[in-house]
């Protein structure tokens, strides 16, 4: 017989896998209007914003859930998880919104800036490979897919630091293609830190451990 | 995990007849602390706190073995007085069971039989009592009318100062609050909390939220079997054993 929090953990999960498979497209959007010029500035915005609402959306749910259940053990570490894991995906969202900003806001047009030394398709697609990591690894309770975002997440900010001491010598004239890069690789460094804060989560709400991936 | 243990339990077994209810239960319990027992019906809760008290063997055709300790003394070795341990190891019950007296002579009668008091300082053991019970306020301009007036939580109150009046180590709780409602219920939670200061609390409880609300320290017993003992937090956010998180999550059966 299911029990009644189950009904309530099914809706919940739907949503986060649902928030889930939204974000990891709008990232994906946001790269390919970074990187390739395609205009989707107002589809990652509404996708962002539908985001923010998704899981304002799941923590209302999870208040529900606390208030009719006082969840224990495996039901408590998934709704306290998923509280987390639903604002790291709205992050998702809004660091790609902002990404999809950098060319527009500076006025850049796409190849203007290119530095030849900068690995932006590498970080990208890393950061791209830890979103869907992450997203499958919450669909799945896939602890060692979680753990995988460990050693990924320490690859971004390899090549991130490493972009950093390059950008910082390059000299005046290039300073709006400097800003616009820094924007974006730091864009992209703070979704592999969320991706890897998702990691953790699952990893806690099957083990119960505490582990840090970053 | 206890180090500074008050009661020691060392592989202790009983039987009722053929029934082997507890089976080689070991575990220290903390002192100054609220320690809540918690399991299915007939997993062996009760009897294991009426082993604190040697009440089990009231019981026609119970047999033990294994060791109790409290304050490093076997209770169970054959030169231990039963009715001073039960001073030491006061005993609350599931339904308020005060006797057909005053509110006074309850509180009054056990210091008596004991005769460790009388005259005014059997007023002061009273009130002490009642008061350390949180029920003095309520009671004393109506100390003498009989018990049975009280509320339910009033009454339950009343048996927790009864206890209280022998100035016992220990107290055992079993099901406290089940017959109360929730407000008398939240007194007699705070209350445990309070008394925990100074008292060893061991709780039987089947109400799960409840452990995890006034109990520092949780074990689960499942078919006269420990299963698992921990920290409260921990037992109810990462059960290390799959039947402990069965049971608290209602996934059993």
């Amino acid at each position: 017989m299911n029990r009644l929090i189950d009904i309530g953990l099914e809706q919940l999960s739907r949503l986060i896998f649902k928030m889930g498979d939204l974000s990891e497209k709008t990232v994906s959007l946001s790269f390919d209007c970074y990187l390739k010029g395609i205009d989707v500035y107002e589809k990652v915005q509404v996708w962002s914003e539908t985001l923010v609402s998704l899981s304002e959306e799941a923590e209302d749910k999870i208040v529900e859930l606390i208030v009719r259940y006082q969840p224990v053990a495996s039901d408590l570490r998934t709704i306290k998880s998923y509280m987390k894991i639903a604002y790291d995906l709205s992050r998702y969202g809004r660091y790609a919104w902002d990404i999809t900003h950098i060319h527009k806001r500076l006025n850049i047009k796409l190849n203007e800036c290119r530095f030849p030394w900068m690995p932006l398709e590498e970080i990208s697609g890393k950061v791209l490979e830890m979103v869907q990591a992450s997203i499958e690894a919450i669909k799945k309770h896939d602890v060692d897919l979680a753990k995988t975002l460990n050693t990924m997440e320490r690859e971004v900010d390899e090549i991130y630091y490493r972009c950093l001491d390059k950008l910082v010598e390059q000299s005046p004239p290039l300073t709006r293609c400097v800003v616009s890069t820094l924007l974006f690789i730091r864009h992209l460094e703070r979704i592999a830190d969320h991706a890897a804060y998702i990691g953790e989560s699952v990893i806690y709400i099957v083990t119960g451990e505490r582990i840090s991936l970053r | 995990m206890v180090n500074d243990a008050k009661v020691d339990i060392r592989n202790l077994n009983i039987w009722f007849g053929d029934n082997h209810v507890l089976k080689d239960i070991s575990f220290k319990i903390r002192e100054n602390a609220v320690t809540a027992i918690m399991g299915p019906s007939g997993c062996g809760k009760t009897t294991l706190i009426r082993a604190i008290n040697r009440m089990n063997e009231l019981t026609y055709g119970c047999r033990t073995s294994g060791e109790v300790y409290i304050d490093g003394h076997n209770i169970y070795d054959g030169n231990i007085n039963v009715y001073e341990l039960r001073r030491k190891v006061g005993m609350v019950f599931q339904k308020p069971n005060p006797f057909p007296k005053s509110i006074y002579e309850n509180v009054a009668f056990g210091p008596r039989i004991h005769k460790m008091a009388n005259g005014r300082k059997l007023d002061e053991i009273v009130e002490r009592s009642l008061r350390e019970a949180a029920l003095w306020d309520e009671v004393k301009d109506r100390l003498h009318d009989n018990a049975f007036n009280l509320s339910g939580g009033q009454q339950q109150r009343l048996c927790i100062a009864r206890a209280l009046a022998l100035k016992p180590k220990i107290i055992l709780m079993d099901e406290p609050c089940s017959a109360l409602d929730p407000a008398a219920t939240v007194k007699i939670e705070a209350l445990i909390r309070r008394l925990s200061k100074s008292y060893t609390v061991i709780i039987v409880t089947h109400n799960l939220q409840q452990a995890a609300r006034i109990s520092d320290f949780t074990a689960f017993l499942y078919m006269g079997k420990l299963i698992e003992y921990g920290e409260t937090k921990g037992v109810f956010e990462n059960p290390r054993n799959e039947l402990t998180e069965k049971y608290i999550t209602g996934k059993f059966g």
